[in-house]
C-alpha cells in the first residue's frame, strides 16, 4: 500500500534493490517467525478452541456457541470483569499522577547522587520478581501482626482487614500495583520531560511565565505523547493482571479480588476447561483491542505532536 | 545637579524592590524546593522499605521475622540464614539459580540478534510489505499473555516440550517491544551512513553489524536487561512447564521454600529472594543511565 509514494527504482538498480529486499526479507525472518508462532498463530487456534470444548485428553468437540452463552450468564467472569476494570482504573491512574509527579521532581535540578538515588529507589520494585514482592506485601497488610496496621495505630487508627475483607482486599491489590508500578510510569515521564528542549523554557521566564504556567502550558502539552504511551501500555498490563491478586489473596475471599487472569488461569489449568477458557480469553483480547482503538480515536484529539 | 539627585532615589527605590524581590522570590524556591525533595524522599521511603525489610528481616532469627513495632533496618547479622539456603536438602539453591541464568542469558541473546536484526530490516532496508509486517508486530505488543497461554501451553504439549527449559525459552527469543525499539533508534541515525556503505559496496550485513549496531548501544542495553528481568522473574511460565526438581528456577524455589519451611523460616526464604535480587540489582545499577537514555531516544512518536 505504501508503494504508490516510493519513487519507482529504475532498470540498472533493479538488482540491487532485488537484493535489498531478499536482505530485508531475511533479516526479519527470525523475529518474525517467533512472533507467528507462539503470538499470532495461537490466537487463532484460540478462536477455534473457543468453539469447543476440549479437556487435553480426550479430542476437542465442537459446540457452536454454548461457550460464549455461557460466558454471558458466567457470575463468577462478571464479577472478576469488574474486578479488572477497578484494578486497571485505579492503577493507571494512581501510577500515572504519582509517577508524573515524581518525574517532575527528580527532573529538577538536583544533586547527581541524590538524582541517581532516587531513581534507583524509586525503579526497585519494578525489577524484583513479583512473587517475592507479594510476599513481603502480604505481612504488610497483615490484619492483627501487620506492619501498616501498626503504624496507623500509631496514629490512632483501627486496624483495617487489607487482605482477608471483602471491602478491602481488591483496594490492597490496587495498592499493591500502584506501588509497584509508578518505578516504571516515572521513567516513561521523565524521558518524556528529557525530551523537551530547554530554550522553551527559558523564552517563556523571559516572557514572565510562572512556574504554574510554565507546567501547564509547556510541560503538559509537550509531555502527551508519554502519557498516551503510558496509559496504552498501562491499561495492556493492568488489565492482565496475575500475581497482585493470585498471590497477594488468591482471589479472595470469596471472589472479591479476583482477576480476569486469575478466573482464566484456574479454569484452563486447575479445571482443565481448555475451550472455556479460550472462550474467556478471546472476550478479553476484543475488549483489548476496543480499549486501545478507542484509546487511540481520543488520543488524535488531545495528543500533541511536535 | 538638581537632576541628579532626583534620579537617585528612583534608582535607590527600583534596586530596593527589585531586590525584596528576589528575595521573596529566593524565598519561596528554598520552601518550594525543600517540599519537593521532602515529598521525593517520602516516596522513595515508601518504594524502599518493603526492600529494606526483606534484607534486614533475612538477617534476624526466624523467630524474630514478625515482631513489632516493625524494623526495617538490620538488628542482626545472622548469616547462617543464607548458609541454610545453600546447604537445604529440599531445595538445590546453586542448581537453580544456574538454571534460570541459563534461560535469562539464552533468552536475552536471543532477543538481541533477532529484534535487532528485524529493527534494522523495517527501518532500513526497503522491501515490499514493509509497513504491513511491521503493523503486525505492533499489534501483537497488544496481545496479553493470557491470550496465547492456552494455545502455547497444547503446543508444547504435543512437540514433548514439557518439563523442558525449551517450554521457557523460545517464546522468548524474540519480542515486538524490541523491534519497535530497535526500529525507532535505527530510525534515529543519519541515513547517509547507510548510502555512504552502500556506495563503498558493504553488503547489507556489515552495514548491519559494523556500522550501525554499535551505534545502538543504549537500545541494545536497555532491551537486554528488559529481556534478562522478564525472564529471571517469570513465574508464570515456569510454573506452568516445569515438573521436575533439578529443572526448577529460581522463582518456582522460593515458593518451594515457603511451602516445605512454611511455619518458621521466612527468615530463609527472604535470604533466598535477597540472593536472587542481586543479579538484577547489579545490572541495574551499573546501567540505569543507559535505560533512561534509551527510552527517551526510542521517541515514543513513531
Amino acid at each position: 500500500m505504501k508503494r504508490g509514494t516510493e519513487a519507482k527504482p529504475r532498470a540498472p538498480i533493479s538488482k540491487m534493490r532485488l537484493h535489498e529486499s531478499l536482505w530485508g526479507y531475511l533479516m526479519q525472518a527470525p523475529a518474525l517467525l517467533i512472533v507467528t508462532a507462539f503470538i499470532l498463530l495461537p490466537i487463532v487456534v484460540s478462536l477455534v478452541l473457543a468453539f469447543t470444548e476440549y479437556d487435553l485428553l480426550t479430542p476437542p468437540e465442537w459446540t457452536d456457541t454454548a461457550n460464549f452463552l455461557r460466558l454471558a450468564s458466567d457470575r463468577r467472569l462478571w464479577k472478576s470483569f469488574r474486578n479488572t476494570v477497578a484494578v486497571a482504573l485505579g492503577g493507571v491512574i494512581g501510577n500515572n499522577v504519582i509517577g508524573f509527579l515524581l518525574a517532575i521532581g527528580v527532573n529538577r535540578a538536583m544533586s547527581k547522587a541524590l538524582k541517581y538515588f532516587l531513581r534507583a529507589a524509586l525503579f526497585f520494585p519494578v525489577l524484583t520478581t513479583g512473587s517475592s514482592l507479594a510476599l513481603v506485601w502480604r505481612y504488610i497488610f497483615g490484619t492483627d501482626r501487620g506492619a501498616l496496621n501498626w503504624v496507623l495505630g500509631q496514629i490512632g487508627i483501627e486496624s483495617i482487614p487489607w487482605l482477608t475483607s471483602g471491602e478491602w482486599s481488591l483496594r490492597s491489590v490496587i495498592l499493591y500495583r500502584i506501588w509497584r508500578g509508578i518505578g516504571m510510569t516515572m521513567v516513561v515521564y521523565l524521558a518524556g520531560l528529557q525530551g523537551i528542549p530547554k530554550d522553551i523554557y527559558e523564552a517563556a521566564k523571559i516572557d514572565g511565565a510562572g512556574s504554574w504556567r510554565l507546567t501547564s502550558r509547556i510541560t503538559l502539552p509537550l509531555i502527551t505523547p508519554s502519557v498516551f504511551f503510558s496509559l496504552i501500555m498501562g491499561f495492556m498490563s493492568e488489565f492482565q493482571v496475575f500475581e497482585g491478586s493470585y498471590v497477594l489473596t488468591t482471589g479472595g475471599p470469596g471472589d472479591a479480588s479476583r482477576t480476569i487472569a486469575v478466573y482464566l488461569y484456574e479454569v484452563a489449568f486447575r479445571r482443565f476447561e481448555m475451550g472455556y477458557g479460550a472462550s474467556i480469553a478471546f472476550v478479553l483480547l476484543l475488549l483489548l483491542v476496543c480499549l486501545t482503538m478507542l484509546q487511540f480515536w481520543v488520543g488524535n484529539r488531545w495528543v500533541y505532536y511536535e | 545637579m538638581s537632576s541628579h539627585a532626583g534620579a537617585e532615589p528612583r534608582v535607590r527605590r527600583l534596586i530596593g524592590t527589585g531586590g525584596k524581590d528576589l528575595r521573596r522570590r529566593s524565598l519561596r524556591s528554598l520552601t518550594g524546593k525543600g517540599v519537593t525533595y521532602a515529598l521525593l524522599l517520602a516516596v522513595a521511603l515508601v518504594e524502599l522499605v518493603p526492600i529494606m525489610w526483606i534484607v534486614s528481616t533475612s538477617l534476624r532469627m526466624p523467630g524474630e521475622s514478625y515482631d513489632l513495632p516493625p524494623d526495617f533496618l538490620p538488628t542482626s547479622f545472622r548469616w547462617q540464614n543464607y548458609r541454610n539456603v545453600f546447604m537445604s536438602t529440599r531445595i538445590d539453591y546453586p542448581l537453580f539459580f544456574l538454571n534460570s541464568l541459563k534461560i535469562a542469558l539464552v533468552v536475552t541473546a536471543g532477543q538481541l540478534f533477532t529484534c535487532s536484526m528485524a529493527g534494522f530490516a523495517y527501518a532500513r532496508l526497503r522491501f515490499r510489505g514493509r509497513e504491513a509486517m511491521f503493523l503486525l508486530f505492533l499489534a501483537s505488543m497488544m496481545v496479553p499473555v493470557t491470550v496465547v497461554v492456552i494455545p502455547y501451553f497444547i503446543t508444547v504439549k504435543y512437540l514433548g516440550l514439557v518439563d523442558t527449559h525449551w517450554a521457557l525459552i523460545l517464546p522468548g527469543l524474540s519480542s515486538a517491544f524490541g523491534v519497535f525499539l530497535l526500529r525507532q533508534h535505527f530510525l534515529s541515525l543519519p541515513g547517509e551512513l547507510v548510502d555512504a556503505a552502500k556506495i563503498d559496496g558493504a553488503s547489507f550485513f556489515r552495514i548491519y553489524w559494523n556500522i550501525l549496531l554499535p551505534m545502538v548501544t543504549p537500545a541494545l542495553a536497555s532491551l537486554g536487561i528488559f529481556g534478562f528481568l522478564a525472564a529471571w522473574n517469570d513465574f508464570y511460565y515456569p510454573s506452568l512447564f516445569l515438573r521436575t526438581f533439578d529443572k526448577y528456577t529460581l522463582p518456582i524455589a522460593l515458593v518451594l521454600l515457603k511451602g516445605y519451611m512454611g511455619t518458621g523460616s521466612i527468615a530463609e526464604i527472604l535470604a533466598a529472594i535477597v540472593l536472587s535480587m542481586v543479579p538484577i540489582m547489579i545490572v541495574f545499577l551499573v546501567a540505569q543511565d543507559y535505560v533512561i537514555e534509551a527510552m527517551s531516544r526510542s521517541g515514543l512518536k513513531g
